[in-house]
């Protein structure tokens, strides 16, 4: 029969493993719930800045859209022509060419056009007045 | 240390650690079913909040190709200032100075505002542009403050003021446009319910509720912004030239009813709505009546024409410019001894009008008159129309009817005036006109589209034929109105000058000025109304009206890609919606 060692005889309380691997365990989640809870803190932090980010961007397009019209309005361009110095007239009617289908072109003051024959397409008249 | 200490130590470690967490239990415990009730509500309802969302104004375009913006919600600063800390820092002179100066306001003013002990917020200036709010901010100032805020934009300025109306400072549309379509343009807020850290920002996994706003609808005009720019420089050149009161003006589409522009003068910048008077703001072409004079021969003649108890070639005592009825004198501008039905209209004889309409008969010319809608609203998609003032034929007197046919002792808009004229253009047919042809919701969905609808028939198609023919011949060389003339193609027209009523009497100095017409006359396009209110010294709608029409009428003949008459041109209408152009 073995003698009883003496020296390793417990003299404290001992803390129970099962109860300590539970401890830990509990930690360790609550651990990970810190982490993925301010990283979700974070991102939302980070998504209220986009948002009025886009706010921010969304008010400025509109802005720019605004500047556009006023600057494309035609006094504006009017305006503008006239600190350039550049006078435009409307075309005569001779300066306006019709195009036709079959290749042949005349003016609104020119011959008349083939019978049967089709405008393929009119010059753009440009409004400059 | 003996083994007896230690273990009492520890005992009495563990004792104290139970005492401290049966406590913190204790607490939790409290806090959670008992006592903390009250603090627990207290602290939620710090941490929560709501927050209404602000939705933008959806925006006016116009109805041209590209779409130009008229009307759009944009991002502004209010500056605010906090007069307790003002005066608690004694620096209130010092900042009045610097944020007058920056603002462009009255520093006295200023100051005044900022001297109320007892407040703590007062607005300094509201709706401030970007560049004005950064300079305020970069002042670092003690008690100013700056928050966001939109304002309604109009970028055009004047142009189209009438019809666009104005949004007051609460965001609600208080005229034109912006008024009747209110519901569409203001969207729906939304909400956001959620909860705040402790250094007061939104804790976006916390969030409780969030309703998303939704924007408010784009509203499409029928209005071409370029055209209506054409009209307002020459209504305004004209005014300046003839020294008017007052003009409007209008171009219609003839089959369809769009109005394409619409002037009115006096008007007003929606953007500063504060500064404009009643005067400024009243769209006269469609809530403005007045006597229409001899544009409304076109009225009488054609039911006249379509009743078949005149042709064009009827020959008429014209009395040599003076002619006794009932008593009553009726004179001529021109004497002329005979005229017939056309030379009438192109003459613009009174005398000869008013036999036409005597042979007519108060109740057939009362019939008609109401067909051309006089004396009804036509419907048109804007607030503040007339109708027009037509007493029931039972009310006439014996000389009404000869006073009617000269555009006298009846009432119209320029809307209607010109929805008689476009109603012969059309075939007889008279349109609804209307100025919204749609309202488009932010993810594109089409919520409201206007199609064109007729009101009814007011005279048969071949009367109209022949109106039309008879109108051409105003402009042509002996008419009252070849002013209205544009080279290339046939004008249809008629002349106007109307005396004024005034204070029961007609005024011998004040004159309505108008021309009304539609071109090409053998294939109408589009109608237009000039109306020009007390024009001096020069006042006859020939003189006066007829040279805006055909200075406009070619312009825009041009820009809507109409071609003049000409032969094996086959697909006209398809070749001016290609050649529809843009400056």
């Amino acid at each position: 029969m073995a003698r009883r060692n003496r020296k390793k005889t417990q003299t404290g309380l001992m803390f129970p493993a099962r109860l300590a691997l539970v401890l830990m365990a509990v930690a360790g989640v609550s651990l990970i719930y810190v982490c993925v809870q301010s990283r979700t803190s974070a991102l939302g932090h980070e998504i209220k800045k986009l948002e009025a980010q886009r706010d921010q961007l969304r008010e400025k397009v509109i802005k720019e859209q605004c500047e556009w019209a006023r600057l494309q309005s035609p006094a504006n361009v009017e305006k503008a022509l006239k600190e350039h110095g550049l006078v435009m007239t409307w075309p005569s009617r001779d300066q306006i060419v019709r195009m036709r289908a079959d290749g042949s072109i005349d003016t609104l003051m020119g011959p008349e056009p083939r019978p049967g024959g089709r405008l393929a397409r009119v010059d753009r008249i440009v409004m400059n007045d | 240390m003996t083994e007896k200490h230690g273990s009492a130590r520890y005992f009495v470690l563990a004792i104290m650690l139970s005492l401290a967490m049966t406590g913190l239990a204790v607490r939790l415990v409290f806090l959670h079913l008992g006592a903390g009730e009250q603090s627990r509500s207290m602290s939620s309802k710090t941490r929560t909040y709501k927050e209404t969302l602000a939705v933008p104004r959806g925006r006016i375009l116009d109805g041209g190709p590209s779409a130009n913006i008229l009307a759009a919600n944009v991002g502004a600063k209010d500056v605010w200032a906090d007069p307790s800390v003002l005066i608690a820092s004694n620096k209130v002179g010092v900042v009045a100075s610097q944020v007058a100066a920056v603002l462009g306001l009255n520093p006295t003013e200023t100051a005044t505002l900022m001297n109320q002990e007892r407040r703590r917020f007062v607005y300094l200036a509201r709706y401030v542009p970007d560049e004005q709010a950064d300079a305020v901010a970069r002042l670092k100032l003690p008690g100013i403050h700056l928050s966001d805020t939109t304002t309604r934009s109009y970028p055009q300025g004047e142009m189209l003021c009438h019809i666009l109306g104005f949004v007051n400072h609460d965001g609600v549309g208080s005229w034109g446009i912006e008024q009747c379509m209110d519901k569409y343009l203001k969207g729906t807020p939304g909400l956001l319910e959620s909860q705040l850290d402790g250094r007061r920002r939104e804790m976006l996994d916390r969030r409780i509720q969030e309703i998303q706003p939704r924007d408010g609808a784009d509203v499409v005009l029928t209005i071409d912004q370029n055209l209506q720019y054409m009209l307002e420089k020459s209504i305004d050149a004209a005014m300046e030239k003839h020294r008017a009161k007052a003009a409007s003006a209008i171009i219609q589409r003839v089959r369809t009813g769009e109005i394409l522009a619409m002037v009115n003068r006096p008007g007003f910048n929606p953007n500063d709505f504060r500064s404009a008077t009643d005067e400024q703001k009243l769209n006269r072409a469609i809530g403005y009546v007045y006597e229409p004079g001899s544009t409304f021969k076109v009225a009488v003649i054609a039911a006249a024409l379509n009743e078949g108890i005149v042709t064009p070639t009827t020959m008429f005592n014209t009395e040599n410019g003076r002619w006794l009825y009932q008593k009553k004198v009726l004179r001529d501008y021109h004497p002329y001894s005979q005229l017939n039905v056309a030379d009438i209209i192109k003459k613009s004889s009174n005398i000869g009008a008013a036999k036409i309409a005597i042979m007519l008969g108060d109740e057939r010319l009362d019939r008609y008159l109401r067909g051309f809608n006089i004396g009804s609203r036509l419907g048109i998609d804007l607030p503040g129309e007339e109708g027009g003032i037509l007493a029931p034929a039972s009310k006439w007197s014996s000389i009404s009817s000869s006073r009617i046919a000269i555009g006298q002792g009846v009432a119209v808009t320029p809307l209607q005036m010109l929805g008689i004229m476009c109603g012969i253009a059309n075939d007889g047919i008279m349109m609804r006109p209307y100025v919204i042809k749609e309202v488009v919701s932010p993810n594109g969905t089409v919520l409201v589209r206007h199609e064109p609808q007729a009101l009814g028939r007011c005279i048969r198609s071949d009367t109209a034929a022949v109106m039309r023919e008879i109108l051409a011949h105003v402009t042509e060389p002996g008419g009252t109105g070849t002013k209205a003339a544009v080279e290339g193609f046939k004008v249809a027209g008629k002349t106007g000058t109307a005396q004024k009523p005034v204070k029961g009497h007609y005024s011998e100095t004040d004159y309505m000025a108008s021309f009304v017409g539609f071109m090409p006359a053998d294939d109408p396009e589009f109608g237009m109304i000039v109306v020009m209110d007390e024009p001096q010294p020069l006042h006859t709608g020939g003189i006066v009206s007829a040279p805006v029409f055909g200075e406009v009428a070619e312009q825009a003949a041009r820009y809507l890609g109409l071609l003049p008459p000409g032969p094996a041109i086959e697909d006209r209408s398809a070749i001016a919606s290609q050649a529809r152009v843009t400056p």
